[in-house]
């Protein structure tokens, strides 16, 4: 990483939370410091500015940060949300210094502190905030975590997140675009996708494991679909918590029973249209092609099954509207 | 030979001069790789800034340095330096030099320990603290009893460390297996050793602790290096073998579990460290000292290499000890081929 | 005991044999549900289209097939060795050939090298050669600092793997299959030229089984039998490398069957390196098979990697055979 001589002085400027009178220099957020307010986050009730200046954000955060405009100054990588950016929120991302990785446990705190920030917006799952020192971000500036519980919870957390970062109204103008496409989406299929069991077969399963995901309602495959119209029947049989309260991992050999009473089929390929290594490795299988629905020939691939904002979600909207067509034709 | 003799209440030391130079020089090395390491970061800071900030100035940076990198400088001296001096203890035992605890399994029973102590007991500091020290010491124990059949002495104990290690390996991995999700990535996380995120609240208890035994071991260095001599000198000097060599492997057990419950396993410092700092001593037997002050060095800088190697992408620093210390490990062997041609025909 | 004639030897190979058939069955059984044996029969020799039928012959056929090859190439790969250095604790995957294999396989998927099967198999190879010449020159003379410089090559191999995939997580996550041996989830990849070497390598270890039997009487025997040496050697080492390359290539890093099978199966095969050889191909699918039914019913949820299971059974195997 390399540091200018200027950085040098921010970082010299960089108070730690513990003084507010030292930050003399040219960023010094003056003005702002005074008007604070308290934040229900998933580690408490924090004290966070009104109007934030210098926001760090790591995890699920940093797509709905990204979004709503907010001003960051740092971000974990997210590379699993590169595809589903669009062009300017790309460009942003690319530019801002990564103070993280993929893995919570891999936050750099001294880059943190280096971007001197005036909130943290910490977006990774309860388990995963384990491996974060906690202690150490609260000494930076004031820490706000709100992580995914339950996968279609996005739509909560992406507009908490981007409250915390005093975003809310860029937020809700692309949420009010996402609900009336959901909604004119729904009307389009209220004849037919209601009445079909439906299942899913999701990207995370592990072909060195032998296994597959299948997903229910509420899970990331599933709840933009869910929002045209679509049900998916059954549930997990045991509850994991979290994304495994909707999604389960079954061996590969149990893939008929699994599957035998859908209507229909879905499975989510990658942006660019391609099959996921698991997903193939199930397709590929006789006892997929052995299916009822399959050999209806209703199957149904939905891309842009990870969106986790509003924007994204449109996309997905699109990919699920484009997938389904061939259900109003017959 | 020359020699001095140091007296300091009823301890007495017997030291020779070149040791001394070498602990000096050796003191040095971690000083100047303590303050590299307080320096270096995102934001390298200038010694003049450290020294500031050692001297307790306030302010975000130097804060940074006395919170963040001054524990994890120290917590590199102090681990390395126990790791060190458990590896002479244990090769002093063996009369072998590959007979450092790490070798002979202690690591992943400390480590199946701290398992169960996360899975099955509530995982508090203490209790991890705890089930790892207990864990080692079962497994140093059982690898002790197995391999006491004709002399621990020999690669044997070594192959049998090497069986127990796989085993122990393998019982690990079943645990985290079949371990709740956010279990699994805390006891992950304790796979390969590491110093990031050390602060102060984690260390006074270890170093107290390794403090007591380094200071244990120091009063019988004397008797350690008479007993690696030999046994009929040891008893000739009216040294008790049998309850030395029990204190020995309680003072190594001690130092590596703890090290292991705060950092995780840190492979091959133990067992690098004591054959450096003999060959840089060029003293008979594996002394204690150099040992353990090559081991501070080598965790420094092993710690730094760490930091920098896949900046800003921390390394567990055990990734780089196990990667180093192999080669090590590799070399010695290689040596040995070398300088003993004539086992290449025994069968 | 040890069994001296001939036609004992037989009778105990048939055993073996039906040994082997009944851990078949067994592990075509066992599986996310119990399909009985007669049913598993039945899907043999008349299939049909049920889903039970489809499991068996597209899912655990073939998982028992690689199961058999794999445990076969390591058995014999470990008997080889431990006949061509006359060390009691040489093995593939202590001695650190295995890691290698499965080292090189990953650092060639990474640098775009290996892209089917055959390249990924040779790949393997070169590894398994590559990691056996280097610990054979370091560790040669003791069998205890053989064993030691396997280790310490493969601890070497996992740090450096371990930094790899912290590096570059989205090249590394898809091989970390190359770090634990595992027979789940590769039924659809090519395994037929990896099988297929198997074969034939295990027919040469037979056939070079006479050869060997007057190698490790000494080099003086071997001569005046009108054996020569250093070419024979040079087979049974080529042997090991491509046998375990090949296993690894199908499963990934074993460890302990080349140990744990020569060690069984020797009071039966007395010093006669053909019948080692014979016994170890014969017993180390059974050891495979049933190691892996293990790994699916170690473990409720999913699995067990199969490499798991037998580092549990074999290290105190390892421990046994040193204090003899």
């Amino acid at each position: 990483m390399r540091i200018a001589r200027t950085a040098l002085a921010t970082a010299a400027a960089l108070t730690l939370g513990l003084t507010a009178g030292c930050a003399g220099g040219k960023a010094g957020p003056d003005g702002a410091a005074a008007a604070t307010r308290v934040f229900a986050a998933d580690n408490g009730d924090v004290t966070i500015p009104a109007a934030p200046k210098r926001v760090v954000a790591t995890g699920y955060a940093v797509p709905a940060l990204l979004e709503a405009s907010a001003p960051l100054v740092g971000v974990s990588t997210w590379n699993r949300g590169i595809p589903l950016m669009g062009e300017a929120d790309r460009a942003t991302y690319e530019k801002l210094p990564k103070v993280a990785g993929e893995q919570a446990a891999e936050t750099n705190y001294e880059a943190v502190a280096q971007a001197d920030p005036d909130l943290i917006v910490i977006g990774v799952p309860k388990p995963a905030l384990a491996d974060i020192d906690m202690k150490r971000l609260e000494a930076i500036a004031p820490v706000v975590a709100i992580g995914p519980s339950v996968p279609k919870a996005w739509r909560e957390l992406s507009r908490r997140q981007a409250d915390a970062a005093g975003s809310l109204a860029a937020f809700d103008a692309v949420r009010a675009e996402y609900d009336k496409k959901a909604a004119a989406g729904a009307q389009k299929y209220a004849a037919v996708l209601p009445k079909l069991r439906l299942a899913h077969l999701g990207a995370y399963g592990e072909v060195g494991k032998g296994n597959f995901q299948r997903e229910f309602n509420g899970s990331w495959g599933t709840n933009v679909a869910q929002d045209l119209g679509a049900n998916y029947y059954g549930e997990v049989k045991v509850r994991g918590g979290g994304s495994k309260d909707v999604s389960e991992y079954p061996s590969v050999e149990e893939l008929s029973t699994a599957f035998a009473q859908a209507d229909a089929l879905t499975y989510s390929v990658a942006a660019d249209g391609s099959l996921p290594a698991p997903v193939k490795y199930v397709l590929d299988s006789r006892l997929w092609k052995n299916l009822p629905a399959v050999k209806a020939g209703r199957v149904f691939p939905l891309r842009y099954t990870e969106a986790a904002t509003y924007r994204s979600a449109l996309r997905t909207l699109d990919a699920a509207d484009a997938a389904f067509a061939p259900l109003l034709t017959k | 030979m020359t020699a001095l003799v140091l007296r300091r209440g009823g301890l007495s030391l017997r030291v020779r001069r070149r040791t001394l130079v070498l602990a000096a020089a050796l003191l040095l090395a971690a000083a100047a790789l303590a303050v590299a390491g307080l320096c270096y970061g995102p934001t390298w800071a200038g010694p003049d800034r450290v020294y500031e900030a050692l001297s307790g100035a306030p302010g975000g940076p130097h804060v940074v340095i006395r919170e963040w990198r001054l524990p994890r400088v120290l917590a590199g001296f102090v681990f390395g330096a126990a790791l060190g001096a458990a590896g002479a203890v244990f090769q002093n035992l063996t009369r072998n030099p590959m007979g450092s605890p790490d070798v002979i399994g202690l690591d992943a029973g400390a480590y199946t320990g701290a398992l169960v102590a996360l899975t099955v007991l509530a995982g508090t500091p203490t209790q991890l603290t705890a089930a790892s020290v207990l864990g080692g010491l079962a497994a140093a124990a059982v690898v002790y009893l197995l391999a006491l059949r004709g002399g621990v002495s020999g690669l044997r104990l070594v192959v049998i460390g090497i069986a127990a290690n796989a085993t122990l390996s393998a019982v690990n991995s079943w645990i985290v297996l079949r371990a709740d999700l956010d279990i699994a990535i805390a006891a992950v996380g304790w796979s390969a050793g590491s110093l990031n995120g050390v602060d102060w609240a984690d260390l006074g208890v270890p170093f107290a602790v390794i403090a007591v035994l380094l200071a244990l071991l120091a009063a019988r260095s004397r008797a350690v290096l008479q007993a690696s001599l030999g046994d009929d000198l040891a008893v000739a000097t009216g040294i008790r073998l049998e309850r030395l060599r029990l204190e020995l492997v309680l003072i190594g057990v001690g130092c590596t579990a703890t090290v292991t419950a705060v950092a995780g396993p840190v492979a091959f410092i133990a067992l690098a460290a004591p054959q450096i700092g003999r060959r840089l001593a060029a003293a008979p037997g594996v002394p204690l000292l150099p040992a353990a002050l090559v081991g501070a060095v080598l965790l420094q800088g092993a710690d730094l290499a760490a930091q920098a190697l896949l900046a800003p992408v921390a390394l567990p620093v055990g990734v780089v000890t196990t990667a180093i210390g192999g080669c090590y490990l590799l070399w010695l062997l290689a040596r040995e081929v070398r300088r003993t041609p004539a086992s290449r025909s025994r069968p | 005991m040890i069994l001296r004639r001939r036609s004992t030897r037989t009778a105990a190979l048939l055993a073996a044999l039906a040994l082997l058939a009944g851990a078949a069955v067994l592990s075509v059984g066992v599986g996310a549900h119990t399909i009985a044996p007669a049913q598993v029969l039945r899907a043999v020799l008349w299939p049909g289209d049920s889903a039970d039928h489809l499991v068996v012959r597209d899912i655990r056929l073939p998982r028992a097939a690689l199961a058999v090859a794999v445990g076969a190439a390591l058995a014999v790969a470990g008997a080889l060795v431990q006949v061509l250095t006359r060390n009691p604790l040489a093995e593939p995957g202590i001695l650190g050939v295995t890691a290698g294999a499965g080292f090189a396989v990953t650092l060639g998927a990474a640098a775009g090298v290996a892209g089917g099967a055959p390249l990924e198999l040779g790949v393997a190879v070169l590894g398994a050669a590559a990691a056996a010449a280097l610990v054979g020159s370091v560790g040669h003379g003791s069998p205890l600092r053989l064993v030691l410089t396997g280790v310490a090559l493969s601890s070497v191999l996992a740090g450096i793997s371990l930094g790899l995939r912290l590096l570059l997580p989205e090249v590394f996550d898809r091989y970390r299959f190359w770090a634990v041996g595992s027979l789940a989830g590769r039924e659809q990849a090519e395994t037929a030229p990896a099988l297929l070497v198997i074969g034939v390598g295990v027919g040469c270890a037979l056939l070079l089984g006479r050869q060997l039997n007057a190698v490790s009487l000494g080099e003086d025997t071997a001569a005046g039998l009108g054996v020569r040496v250093a070419p024979v050697r040079a087979a049974a080492f080529l042997l090991v490398t491509v046998l375990a390359g090949a296993a690894t290539a199908l499963a990934g890093p074993i460890l302990f069957v080349g140990l744990i099978v020569p060690h069984l199966v020797r009071p039966l095969a007395g010093a006669s390196v053909p019948w080692l050889t014979a016994f170890a191909a014969a017993v180390g699918p059974v050891l495979l098979l049933l190691a892996d039914v293990g790994s699916r019913l170690l473990l409720p949820t999913g699995e067990l990697p199969v490499a798991i299971v037998t580092a549990l059974l074999g290290g105190p195997v390892l421990i046994w055979a040193v204090r003899r």
